[in-house]
């Protein structure tokens, strides 16, 4: 009464043994058949190989959070996860990130727990409805409306995956969708209560989608952590920092606090045409104000318009008509100031009759192909990665010079985990003579943020080593490698920092991609 | 030993045990509340419940009538007054859950919507999607912890109960993450620690589910009651045994043979799919063993169809199902029936217990599957579960709160917790044996499979004992290939086996007394029920000899026996 054995699969699991203190791998052959989940091969291996291997699991039927581990590198639930589906002749089993290893694949719980208590897990209403022996009345409609938040099983898989997280102080995705859960109840009366506990760490989320991305339920954390932050900005209960941000944006339409009139700045001696002298291009540089303003970004810039010249491509940017893009500013809950520069920015688009947009910052990239009202113009854009892979292929664009070094890169969650664009800064790397392209541990869908996104690399004031950056630059400095390659000016930005904080400027350097690009033409 | 002293001590954080923290907290902020688990929790098995809470919420439905359908279902092995009181309670808990915030699912003008289950003559299954024992662990859990004199043992295994005069003292625990037995004296303890159906091989339960609290209770003299009465769920998936809720039938699937027929009209004309549990179970099981199943490569399954509901209504009313089916089954209900054939889902038995929850020890009480008051007889309907494990919940953490603020601590015999540490350490633990703990489960659940299934006989359930003791012995002679302290699961596992061991024994030995078929309970050899003779409780009782089987009557208040048809 058995299937077939379809293969076997190679098991290399992470052990630990509190009494040696010691780490090390272990390794199983164990025999697949269709429908064979990875809970059944821990369960196989621990019947037949190996008594001791020791792990967390209960339901077998994905409800009850007990059995997840990181499966070749991503957080899921053993039970749910079978192994024919992963593709894969080899397969790594480890613990759980975040959370401190108890015994093999056991982690510690509590530090996940514990932030449930400080938010509110029951109905708040006055105490005189809560007398009624009556139900309260709630429309599907009104039920639809926080339903699917309800579906988190508390597996930690959010936590361990979230950069944010590695600051005890942040409530982490789980605890906040919570908290959100019950603001989005219609039957609850308790906003400015749920408001307190998140007002001084949810701004610690950096939006790069992880939580969501590996929710075996499908919750949206990171967009609930977008409306409790939406709620408080409301409420005028934020920061300092996050004031001063959105007050530049306010004053000035970009986050950095200077004038419009210095944003061509980084032009300076290039002959970069701009709207209005110029209002039709073949393709319109949308430049972002981290490359425009930041001194240290307007190289990559500077290249970019270098490669457009030799490409031959007829190009113009916005000049001072380009405002923030408001990527960042939206995911900080400020929804009206966001839409304000969206609105300029589309009557631009329209009146520069943008046929094709090519941005620097994956944060641009993203926001115009998924966010209204740029989602509905369906704009044809390219982060320059897209672009200029494409010159890579057909040949228009040859890195001549070597580049001796070995090099990680590092995936922006805005292009990669957000809109799936893995291959091409990878396909760009591997075109350059003499580069020795490395994976980071973490990468792809798994890559572990920077910690810039929604806004923190402005607003960024954790203790150095609980920057998510600094967990990042160690994760590249273990793999020995001389250069981070990145592909948007916020990680340029936030893992310098690392840099700096570590001072390791000896050993590794941040470089974008158009930055090295630039050392082969 | 490290010691520590509560008022009250619950073992298990199920619905019933999180519901008795949260009734003896309300009782009394004074209260020092401990609850005990092997497991986180969320990590309970009552997160698996699915269909439904059974509760008389509108005025076309009526206690007698829920109570009548309860009754009949038990097929009249049911204590009335137990069941009367239930019934009563039932609609109160519901209201207290939508307090606390369970997300119950709607009717379109925005009262709590309710589904028809089976053997229920109204449709009185509240429920939430296809999660509702999730969503009410979660509401649960997320009250209880708000008590600050509720402190919650996370992942501590309790061994054994520690009783002097019949009076209960309190307890011994391992906590799993220093692999350390600690003591705890309670004024009362309530056992919430579910049901043994881990017994079998094919089964709905989760992994964890061992009947811990059953045994423990048993070992120190209180009885288990009509352990012999095993419900077998009629729609465990293929090949996993994971559950797929009654509630698919109750939102309309139907059930096919190989030939393409819904075989139900056969067994039960007028309910068809929505006969109860036991009924629709034997009709499958005869279909299997007369050759009208389907065969595939994990064996004969019969087909749940559910693709006349439509992609809509399937996504909305049983969301869980379809990723279940597809992530563990392979098949889109949406476009394929689902494989299914009966699995070991519940136990009607348990630790006796009165309508107060009280055992017969004292101090000691129990609440949930691993208690037996008697609520479901013989056989129990579906969704009267959850709605038990709330209701008994309740007065188990009131009774036990009213009882411990009378009480005082007794004194905690230290050498009884000093013996138990030498048997589970040195006899166990330290046993240097040459049999594996898997092997012998695996033994056992195979045994509990073959012998002791839907339908059973004499001669079998014979040998089945006879192997049983077998495994006991062999028990004796196993070695734990993890010696660490720290989650040592290969511990916990052996724990749960010689647990599980002496559960297996009293349900085969309660079967094999039993000649007559009840509910649940078939005999091929003896196929009728027998009221002159059988219309009672067993009762077994812990001897070093094995069980002693006691009967005590059952109570009837308004429904007489009458012959029982769908």
């Amino acid at each position: 009464m058995n299937s077939e054995v379809v293969k076997v699969v190679e098991f290399r699991i992470r052990r630990y043994d509190p009494d040696t203190k010691r780490s090390y791998v272990s390794t199983f052959k164990v025999p697949i058949r269709r429908g064979t989940t990875i809970l059944d091969v821990l369960n196989y291996i621990k019947e037949n190989l190996d008594e001791t291997l020791t792990f967390r699991h209960s339901c077998r039927m994905g409800i009850c959070g007990s059995c997840a581990v990181n499966i070749n590198g991503k957080p899921m639930l053993a039970c749910y996860t079978q192994v024919l589906d992963l593709n894969a002749d080899i397969v790594t089993i480890e613990p759980l990130s975040n959370l401190p290893v108890v015994k093999d694949l056991v982690v510690d719980i509590q530090p996940f727990f514990q932030n449930f208590r400080k938010i509110k897990t029951v109905l708040i209403k006055p105490l005189e409805a809560l007398k009624k022996e009556e139900e309260f009345v709630q429309s599907p409609e009104d039920l639809k409306k926080y339903w699917d938040l309800t579906l988190c099983t508390k597996c930690s898989i959010c936590y361990s995956a979230c950069p944010a997280a590695i600051d005890e102080r942040f409530l982490g995705p789980s605890a906040l969708t919570a908290n959100y859960r019950f603001i989005a109840d219609s039957r609850d009366e308790g906003l400015d209560e749920r408001l307190k506990p998140m007002s001084d760490n949810v701004w610690l989320c950096t939006s790069c989608n992880s939580c969501t991305l590996f929710c075996p339920k499908l919750v949206n954390c990171a967009n609930s952590v977008v409306e409790d932050r939406g709620l408080l900005v409301e409420m005028g209960a934020i920061p300092r920092t996050v004031k001063d941000v959105l007050e530049s944006v306010m004053k000035y339409h970009n986050p950095m606090g200077t004038h419009q009139s210095k944003r061509m700045a980084w032009a300076e001696g290039l002959n970069v045409k701009t709207y209005p002298s110029v209002s039709k291009a073949d393709v319109l540089f949308f430049v972002c104000c981290s490359t425009a303003y930041d001194v240290r970004n307007r190289e990559i810039a500077r290249t970019m318009v270098t490669l457009f010249d030799k490409l031959g491509v007829d190009y113009a940017t916005l000049g001072e008509e380009e405002w923030c893009c408001g990527d960042h500013i939206l995911r900080m809950g400020e929804k009206g100031l966001f839409e304000m520069l969206a609105e300029h920015n589309v009557v631009m688009f329209q009146k520069f009759n943008a046929n094709r947009i090519v941005t620097l910052s994956p944060h641009c990239y993203n926001t115009f192909k998924n966010d209204k009202p740029y989602k509905d113009l369906a704009l044809n854009v390219q982060h320059y990665t897209q672009f200029l892979a494409e010159a890579v292929e057909n040949g228009r664009l040859k890195p001549t010079k070597t580049y001796n070094r070995r090099v990680a890169y590092h995936d922006p969650c805005f292009l990669g985990k957000r809109n799936q664009i893995y291959e091409e800064p990878r396909r760009i790397l591997r075109s350059i003579k003499g580069l020795e392209l490395i994976e980071m541990k973490r990468t792809r869908e798994a890559s572990f943020c920077c910690g810039g996104g929604a806004g923190r690399v402005w607003t960024e004031e954790a203790e150095p080593e609980k920057r998510p950056c600094v967990d990042r630059l160690k994760e590249a400095l273990e793999l020995g490698v001389e250069v981070i390659a990145v592909t948007c000016p916020f990680c340029v930005t936030t893992l310098e920092d690392a840099v700096k904080v570590l001072e390791v400027e000896d050993k590794i350097a941040v470089r974008d991609i158009l930055e090295i690009l630039k050392e082969t033409l | 030993m490290e010691k520590h002293a509560h008022d009250i001590v619950i073992v298990g954080a199920g619905l019933a045990g999180l519901r008795a923290a949260v009734a003896a907290a309300e009782l009394s902020s004074k209260l020092d509340i401990a609850v005990i688990s092997k497991l986180h929790p969320l990590r309970s098995h009552s997160v698996c419940a699915q269909g439904g809470t059974a509760a008389v919420m509108r005025e076309k439905d009526s206690f007698d009538l829920h109570a009548f359908d309860t009754v009949k279902g038990a097929d009249y092995l049911a204590d009335q007054d137990v069941v009367e009181f239930f019934v009563r309670q039932a609609p109160r808990e519901i209201i207290l859950m939508e307090h606390w915030g369970c997300p119950w699912s709607r009717t379109p003008d925005g009262k709590i919507d309710q589904r028809p289950f089976g053997g229920h003559t109204y449709p009185r299954a509240c429920f939430a999607a296809d999660m509702t024992g999730f969503h009410e662990m979660h509401t649960l859990y997320g009250k209880a912890t708000t008590y600050s004199n509720v402190k919650f043992y996370d992942e501590w295994f309790a061994t054994s109960l520690i009783v002097e005069n019949n009076i209960v003292v309190g307890l011994t625990a391992i906590e799993l993450k220093t692999g350390e037995m600690h003591t705890f004296k309670a004024k009362a303890v309530v056992m919430a620690t579910g049901g043994h159906e881990r017994i079998y091989e094919f089964t709905t339960f989760s992994h964890t589910t061992t009947g811990d609290g059953m045994a423990m209770a048993y070992r120190v003299g209180a009885p288990l009651e009509d352990m012999e009465f095993v419900q077998f769920h009629p729609t465990g998936l293929v090949p996993s045994g994971v559950l797929i809720t009654e509630g698919a039938r109750g939102e309309g699937g139907y059930l096919y043979n190989a030939l393409g027929e819904r075989f139900m009209k056969r067994y039960a004309p007028e309910k068809m799919e929505l006969a109860p549990r036991d009924v629709v179970s034997r009709a499958e099981q005869t279909e299997i063993l007369e050759g009208r199943a389907f065969m595939g490569p994990y064996g004969p399954y019969i087909a749940l169809d559910l693709r006349h509901l439509g992609e809509e209504k399937i996504n909305e009313r049983l969301p869980l199902i379809r990723d279940v089916a597809i992530k563990l089954g392979g098949v889109d209900p949406v476009k394929e029936p689902i494989p299914i054939r009966p699995a070991a889902h519940y136990s009607m038995g348990g630790i006796k217990a009165n309508i107060r929850t009280e055992t017969p020890i004292r101090g000691l009480y129990a609440a949930g599957e691993c208690s037996c008051l008697s609520l479901h007889g013989a056989n129990r309907l579906g969704t009267n579960s959850t709605a038990e494990c709330l209701v008994f919940g309740a007065v188990a953490g009131e009774e036990a709160a009213k009882y411990a603020m009378s009480a005082g601590f007794h004194e905690f015999p230290e050498e009884k917790a000093l013996a138990e540490e030498k048997r589970v350490f040195d006899g166990i633990l330290g046993s240097e044996g040459g049999e594996r703990v898997p092997q012998l489960r695996d033994e056992m659940r195979r045994l509990m499979n073959t012998k002791v299934w839907i339908f059973r006989t004499g001669e079998e359930l014979k040998s089945a004992l006879k192997e049983v003791r077998t495994l006991k012995e062999r028990f004796k002679n196993i070695k734990v290939e993890d010696r660490g302290k720290t989650f040592n699961t290969g511990f916990t596992a052996a724990l749960q086996l010689d647990f599980m061991l002496d559960l297996a024994e009293v349900t085969i030995i309660s079967a094999l007394a039993r000649t007559e078929s009840r509910g649940a309970h078939s005999r091929l050899d003896y196929p009728n029920r027998d009221d002159e003779r059988w219309l009672v409780h067993t009762l077994a009782y812990y001897t070093v000899d094995g069980p002693r089987l006691e009967y005590v009557p059952v109570t009837i208040t308004k429904w007489q026996p009458t012959i029982r048809k769908y």
